[in-house]
């Protein structure tokens, strides 16, 4: 995915930020042992996300310390794994490898040459991934190559577009034959989609636009006013609150905490930075706090 | 019933004032006002019901089993009713009808099927096309459909609920220590505060 859906510390309840931590790590080594040592480079929040969310109500949030390249001497907390972190890690494979390929078709020059050999170099690991979740990977390839489509012919449907990359993301959660569970992770997962879609086209928009590329808010919002953001945005709160009640229709687990953070803090906060154009500044200065 | 203290998530030591507190907290989640059109709405009933007959439950037992329930929940029962069952009767064309009754089904294909064939020029077709892009999750769509349905028939009280609805942007509900975005005092306070239970704010 692109990396949006993050948590703010400064609002997180007291003792939830290791629980986070610990699935990031956990899910950095099931990708390492499922996939080895490259596949690590692909880890994101966005999948740590979907693993908390996928988590069952019996799993610890904190399972020991794990060492690992980066953190060799002492260790960092990690979850245990699970079936539920191996689907996580197997989907961001997938996803990764779909994504990667879909650059290889749409870019050119540089761009190309470098999704190429990532994708090569990933091919491997996706073909053991996907054997991990069938569904999710033919929904994922059906999904890209729709929107590809769409964007080719000029789709003015933000809604068409964006409906795309949810179902996608709506199929990360597979069914587990219990109907409610089925119904509150699917619902959830297309607004989440939806809205990332949005908000990785606004935080394109400019680039788009001096490229010449297809931009889906472009489009549908020709003259880009103080009125359009403020719909658009209006819009896009609804796809959280509709994912925010679908995630309150949910069990509890031990990551509850970190997925309420998230929805009601982390992503108002990232769509805030995005809108006002602060988000590449942001991200850069946490790459450099966070190496 | 299960536990009805493990559903409001409380301790059976705990005083009358934490059990009211836990359930004032959950009834305000699974407030019918947050679930308002949406395709999850049977789900939060039952869950609204489940905690009404738990909070009944505790009351009861602790005014020595034959007292009077701390909450009839019959009552938030009829809202939810009220709120997301379409009248029939509120449709003089048939297919309309029949298209509202595919949508409280929650059969959107063949409601959008229905609706193909019927007039596509009038007020209420446009209101239930944002209908069924709004269970879809196409809120761009929705919104739309619903304005077009409003500048059409500006007098229709159901129209314009609907894209109040949109204008709101979904249910209100944050979990306590999120409370970081503003209620409007006059579309919120006042709308919610005759529902809750408690008769007080949302939020």
């Amino acid at each position: 995915m692109f990396g949006y859906v993050r948590a703010r510390r400064d609002t997180m309840p007291e003792g939830a930020w290791e629980n986070y931590e610990a699935v990031y790590c956990g899910l950095c080594h099931a990708l390492k042992e499922g996939y080895g040592q490259r596949a690590r480079l692909f880890l994101n929040y966005d999948f740590a996300f979907l693993a908390m969310l996928l988590a069952p109500g019996e799993a610890a949030g904190v399972s020991g310390c794990r060492k690992c390249l980066l953190h060799p001497v002492h260790g960092k907390p990690a979850c245990a794994g699970g079936p539920w972190l191996e689907l996580a890690a197997a989907e961001s494979v997938v996803l990764t490898y779909w994504k990667l390929r879909d650059t290889v078709a749409d870019e050119k020059g540089l761009t190309r040459m470098e999704a190429r050999g990532l994708e090569r170099w990933l091919r491997r690991a996706y073909c053991r991934a996907r054997e991990c979740c069938p569904a999710f990977d033919a929904q994922v390839s059906a999904q890209l190559e729709k929107l590809r489509g769409l964007e080719r012919t000029g789709c003015a449907s933000l809604d068409q577009t964006a409906d795309c990359f949810a179902c996608l993301l709506r199929a990360a959660a597979p069914g587990t034959g219990e109907g409610a569970r089925d119904r509150v992770l699917g619902e959830l997962l297309y607004h989440l989609g939806r809205w990332i879609y949005l908000i990785d086209a606004v935080d394109d928009l400019d680039e788009d636009r001096q490229q010449g590329r297809y931009n889906p808010v472009a489009v549908r919002f020709p003259q880009w006013s103080e009125a359009d953001r403020a719909y658009l945005r209006r819009s896009m709160d609804h796809s959280l609150a509709l994912a925010g009640a679908a995630f309150q229709l949910l069990e509890g687990n031990a990551w509850t905490p970190v997925i309420e953070n998230i929805l009601y803090s982390g992503l108002p906060g990232v769509e805030e930075l995005v809108f006002s154009g602060k988000w590449n500044e942001q991200q850069k200065r946490y790459r450099r706090e966070h190496p | 019933m299960n536990d009805p203290y493990n559903i409001l998530g409380v301790d059976p030591g705990a005083s009358d004032e934490e059990v009211k507190r836990a359930y004032r907290e959950l009834a305000r989640k699974y407030h019918p006002d947050n679930y308002q059109n949406n395709p999850l709405a049977d789900l939060a009933e039952e869950k609204m019901k489940e905690i009404n007959e738990a909070y009944d439950a505790i009351t009861r037992s602790r005014s020595g089993g034959g007292g009077q329930s701390g909450y009839a929940y019959q009552g938030q029962q009829q809202q939810y009713q009220q709120q997301y069952t379409y009248q029939q009767a509120g449709s003089a064309d048939a297919v309309f009808a029949q298209a509202r009754q595919y949508i409280n089904m929650g059969d959107l294909l063949r409601a959008e099927q229905l609706l193909r064939s019927a007039d596509q020029q009038s007020a209420e077709w446009h209101f239930l096309s944002g209908h069924i892009a709004y269970r879809k999750g196409w809120l761009d769509e929705a919104a739309q459909r619903f304005q077009t349905a409003c500048s059409m028939d500006p007098s229709n009280v159901e129209y314009r609920q609907a894209l109040a609805m949109m204008q709101r942007g979904g249910g209100n509900y944050r979990p306590a220590g999120y409370h970081t975005t503003t209620c409007d005092p006059c579309t919120t306070y006042m709308c919610i505060s005759c529902l809750t239970p408690w008769g007080g704010p949302c939020c």
